[in-house]
């Protein structure tokens, strides 16, 4: 009867595929009513315009959104990279380099999730996969983008850790209880995440 | 196992209606208790036109989706028994089968008409010559001949999208189509076209139908047969379709689980009470969801105590943006609403004026889709959360203490049958559940004023009777009910006055659509659009990324200058580009002021700020990392306005060879964009309906704002998930997909690339001999 070929753990389907490009489009449309807001946000930061990477988690979370919720290899990168190319039809402040930025925050937090062998999705990988993304995208704007190569050399270093707490805050906690809120809604039905939030917030699975 | 594109080619050319045999067959999804379909025997002779219908939970959807070969049997669900199409095995998929399901948004997968058509077809690997054929001939049976094939499929009605999603069934020219609630999410004058356009549809086509309805007047006269299923047991009916109208035993039955068998209304109490106090009245006013959009006709009402009014019209008469503005969520755009001053005490008599917390206490909105008024993660807490934030007039004192506001839980619990379900999250509660508890969470903060959207739409007959019950209450109450709706048995219920809206001649200058970000948006007939979208990306990338490696003004300024000298290319003035690349320009002078602030000083210090300064060299680096951010940002606009995302998806995949389903995946997604963007602006106004908005910290302002973008997220799930199954049952995936667009690279293409590549090389040239070449790794 059961023709239909089992898929394993690391196999996309169809659902995930579609569920993942949902999850960046909308990523965008937060995107897109964060930076009416964002403007007068660092307006603020002003006076310390380094202070604004301490906000730019939330262009980090899709990465680690998305891998939380179809735990699969590639999602972070898949969802971080469709995201910024969504910034970037959009008309993005960074033209293509946002490409370029989406790539290296979606290997961030790839690289955590490859680390635990895309078997665990806890708080504490979520918190490292968000930190992480965070890190690689300070990196890269600091010194291989050179967005902020003016800056003084502890004022770079401070760009990459704020970058890094923003991601582990925003695109590491904040997901990790979003990704729970909504397996209770049970819109996660047809994907691997759908108990999320019955699982422990350490353990294993 | 995947479907080879020849055996769909050589069965498509048979041209007849395939037959289901079904034995002892059922089906277990992953962590439900109980089977969703436990032993079906039936047959189902090709060509047969079959009504299924049966109570909620009956598993309808399931053989459906089982018959369209989308579910899949893994370690957490299992099948049991038989289910055949054709004499082979349904899970097998070796026939195109045709699906559509209730959300018209979600049946629609491409952004150009005539892509979309295609797009079944595409992934059976149909010929694309056959396809490019079809589609004309497809979209003349469903009545869309008229449409140009590149409109977007975006501003289509919702029975045009169904329509539509029909034709793309035809070009697959399926042997079987499977409708599950057609027409139940599109508005009345919709639902004749569309059932015209399938049942000539498999009457040419000689295609089996199924059809899964729980209103059956538009399709009781026209089918072979009726199916009624029963929740775990199978087949229980199996009647000539007379039978809908004559026999009285089975008209009982199914009226009594829900079905709307033919003439049949539910009996409600009279209301029987007389007008009370005036409440709230209008004058002129013109209602109008921003100041670009379109205006209602004006507007003369006047709202009782104890009195209904139902708002009718055709689509696009403004309904709903009027309902809203009666309800204090847009602020009027002419005319005057006024509330009497037993509704505002002493607070200003302009709805729009007041906190939530005071809105709710006094007018109550429902929106047509409960789910975007749920707030909180249980029943109960949902029916406790407007009294909770309910405020006296004028000022922060609540008007409810906690065990008014428990009685008042307990008591809505109890009349709205919910008491069982108080902990369970209102996500999870079945489609009507979810409608009366919507109701109920407004009701729970005793508005006098209650406004409701479609209350009735897409509703069983058990739902209908149950809301119509709750506002005869109401009304009975004293409460003054306003809705919006196309059902004349639900005003004739509530014995409501009836205001006829018009749509509103005098709109010229003004638009329908609400402004968001759109991706594919109509790019006129200028030169760039003509050429590949890989080498106008790939010429934009060469100008721009060889900036990164450097900080220097000479360089940007190349670009920059390149770009404007290319604007006729794009078709752009300078006053449109200037329009699309403000907040580029924006964004690169905010760069440079930082970099000014904290970039590394050198030369005359011109203003120190205590730890930070800015210096003549700190200046002359802003500047030039200001320029550099424009220069890598502005010539992004020459490609956006001349490129589509389909096309430069198809070249991404086709040329590239981008993984095909990864990349329509995306574009899939994409199209969902404005969708999600419209219902992030529903979700503003359904929260303050509900008392959220009435925040007085900034940690709520935040939590307030997050709890948003979760209930975003949950819709863009929920579509997701409608949007796989259609994208599956198209056969997305199954194998090699054929492309009616096909991608060329012309010397024209090589050009453009070509001088793309020799701009970045000589603007980094330009640099290196004005001696500015900075690199950035050192």
């Amino acid at each position: 009867m059961n023709v239909a070929p089992a898929t394993t753990r690391a196999q996309w389907r169809v659902v995930d595929i579609v569920v993942a490009s949902v999850i960046a489009v909308a990523s965008g449309v937060i995107f897109w009513a964060w930076n009416a807001g964002y403007g007068i946000v660092s307006l603020a930061f002003v006076a310390f315009p380094p202070g604004t990477a301490l906000l730019s988690g939330l262009w980090l979370f899709p990465a680690v959104l998305g891998a939380l919720i179809i735990r699969k290899p590639g999602a972070a990168l898949y969802c971080e990279l469709l995201a910024a190319i969504i910034s970037a039809l959009l008309g993005s402040q960074w033209g293509l380099g946002v490409l370029i930025s989406g790539v290296i925050q979606g290997l961030g937090a790839e690289v955590i999730f490859v680390a635990f062998r895309y078997r665990r999705w806890n708080l504490p990988v979520a918190l490292l996969a968000g930190f992480m993304t965070g890190i690689f995208g300070g990196i890269g704007e600091a010194y291989l983008m050179g967005y902020v190569a003016e800056y003084t050399e502890a004022m770079k270093l401070f760009h990459v850790f704020a970058t890094g707490i923003s991601g582990l805050i925003i695109a590491g906690l904040l997901t990790w209880l979003a990704t729970r809120a909504l397996a209770k809604t049970g819109a996660l039905g047809a994907l691997t995440s759908r108990s999320a939030h019955l699982e422990s917030p350490w353990g294993r699975v | 196992m995947s479907t080879t594109s020849a055996a769909h080619t050589a069965e498509r050319t048979s041209g007849r209606g395939l037959e289901i045999l079904a034995s002892d067959f059922g089906w277990h999804h992953a962590e439900r208790e109980v089977p969703a379909l436990h032993g079906l025997n039936v047959q189902i002779p090709a060509g047969q036109k079959v009504l299924l219908l049966g109570a909620s939970g009956a598993g309808k959807s399931t053989l459906l989706h089982a018959l369209a070969g989308v579910l899949e049997a893994d370690e957490r669900q299992i099948a049991t028994g038989v289910l055949k199409i054709h004499q082979q095995d349904a899970f097998a998929r070796k026939f195109p089968v045709g699906l559509m399901q209730q959300d018209p948004e979600t049946q629609i997968v491409q952004s150009r008409v005539g892509d979309d058509v295609a797009f079944g077809a595409e992934n059976l690997g149909i010929a694309p010559e056959v396809i490019r054929a079809r589609i004309p001939q497809v979209l003349k049976e469903v009545g869309l001949g008229d449409l140009d094939l590149a409109h977007r499929t975006q501003e289509l009605s919702g029975g045009q999208k169904q329509r539509l999603a029909l034709a793309g069934i035809l070009a697959m020219n399926p042997g079987l189509m499977l409708l599950d609630e057609p027409t139940a999410n599109i508005d009345p004058a919709g639902i004749e076209p569309l059932r015209d356009a399938v049942l000539a549809a498999a009457n040419t086509t000689g295609a089996t139908l199924i059809v899964v309805e729980h209103r059956l007047q538009a399709w009781a006269k026209h089918v072979d047969r009726v199916l009624v299923l029963a929740p775990g047991g199978g087949i229980v009916h199996d009647l000539d379709p007379q039978a809908l109208f004559d026999d009285e035993k089975i008209r009982r039955e199914l009226a009594a689980s829900g079905i709307w068998v033919p003439g049949f209304v539910p009996v409600t109490e009279p209301v029987g009470t007389s007008a009370g106090a005036q409440l709230l009245t209008a004058v002129e006013l013109q209602a109008s969801r921003g100041i670009h959009a379109e205006r209602t006709q004006p507007v003369n009402l006047e709202l009782h105590a104890s009195r209904a009014l139902v708002v009718l019209g055709e689509n696009g008469a403004g309904k709903s943006t009027l309902a809203l503005t009666l309800g204090g969520l847009l602020e009027p755009a002419s005319g005057t609403l006024e509330v009497s001053p037993q509704l505002s005490q002493g607070q200003g008599n302009d709805p729009f004026s007041w906190r939530a917390g005071m809105l709710v206490a006094r007018i109550g909105t429902v929106f047509q889709e409960p789910e975007h008024q749920f707030v909180t993660q249980s029943v109960r807490e949902e029916l406790a959360f407007a009294p909770t934030r309910a405020r006296l007039a004028g000022s922060q004192q609540d008007q409810f203490d906690s065990q008014a506001v428990e009685r008042r839980v307990e008591e809505l619990l109890e009349r709205l049958g919910l008491t069982a379900l108080a902990d369970a999250n209102p996500f999870t509660l079945s489609g009507g559940e979810k409608r009366r508890l919507s109701v109920a969470t407004v009701l729970a903060a005793s508005p006098d004023v209650l406004i409701l959207d479609e209350p009735t739409f897409g509703q069983d007959a058990n739902t209908w009777l149950e809301l119509a019950t709750i506002l005869i209450e109401e009304l009975r109450s004293g409460t003054s009910v306003v809705a919006v709706t196309h059902d004349a048995d639900f005003a004739r219920a509530l014995e409501a006055s009836a205001l006829h809206l018009t749509r509103e001649a005098d709109n010229a200058g003004r638009r329908i659509a609400v402004q968001g970000p759109m991706l594919d948006a109509p790019l006129g007939r200028s030169w760039l659009t003509k050429i590949n979208p890989l080498a106008k990306l790939g010429a934009v990338a060469a100008a721009t990324l060889p900036l990164i490696s450097t900080i220097d003004g000479v360089s940007a300024c190349v670009i920059i200058g390149a770009t404007l000298l290319a604007l006729p290319l794009a078709g752009l003035s300078v006053g449109r580009f200037l329009r699309r690349s403000w907040p580029l320009i924006i964004a690169g002078a905010l760069a440079a002021w930082g970099i000014a602030l904290v970039g590394e000083d050198s030369g005359a210090t011109l203003i120190s700020l205590g730890i930070l300064s800015i210096s003549e060299g700190s200046v002359n680096a802003g500047i030039a990392t200001g320029l550099r951010a424009m220069a890598l940002a502005v010539p992004t606009v020459l490609l956006l306005s001349s490129t589509n995302p389909s096309d430069l998806g198809g070249a991404l995949a086709q040329q590239l060879k981008v993984p095909h389903r990864f990349v329509l995946g995306a574009l899939a997604g994409m199209r969902l964009l404005g969708l999600l963007v419209e219902e992030f602006t529903t979700l503003t106004l359904a929260r303050r309906a509900r008392g959220v908005g009435d925040l007085r910290s900034p940690i709520q302002r935040v939590k307030a704002k997050l709890g948003q973008v979760l209930a975003l997220l949950v819709q863009a799930l929920r579509r997701a998930g409608r949007l796989a199954v259609t994208m599956e049952a198209k056969g997305f995936g199954t194998g090699t997909r054929t492309w009616v667009r096909s991608a060329t690279f012309t010397l024209r293409d090589a050009a453009v690339l070509t001088v793309g590549i020799l701009l970045g090389s000589a603007a980094i040239g330009a640099a290196l001999w004005a001696g500015t070449f900075n690199l950035v790794w050192t």
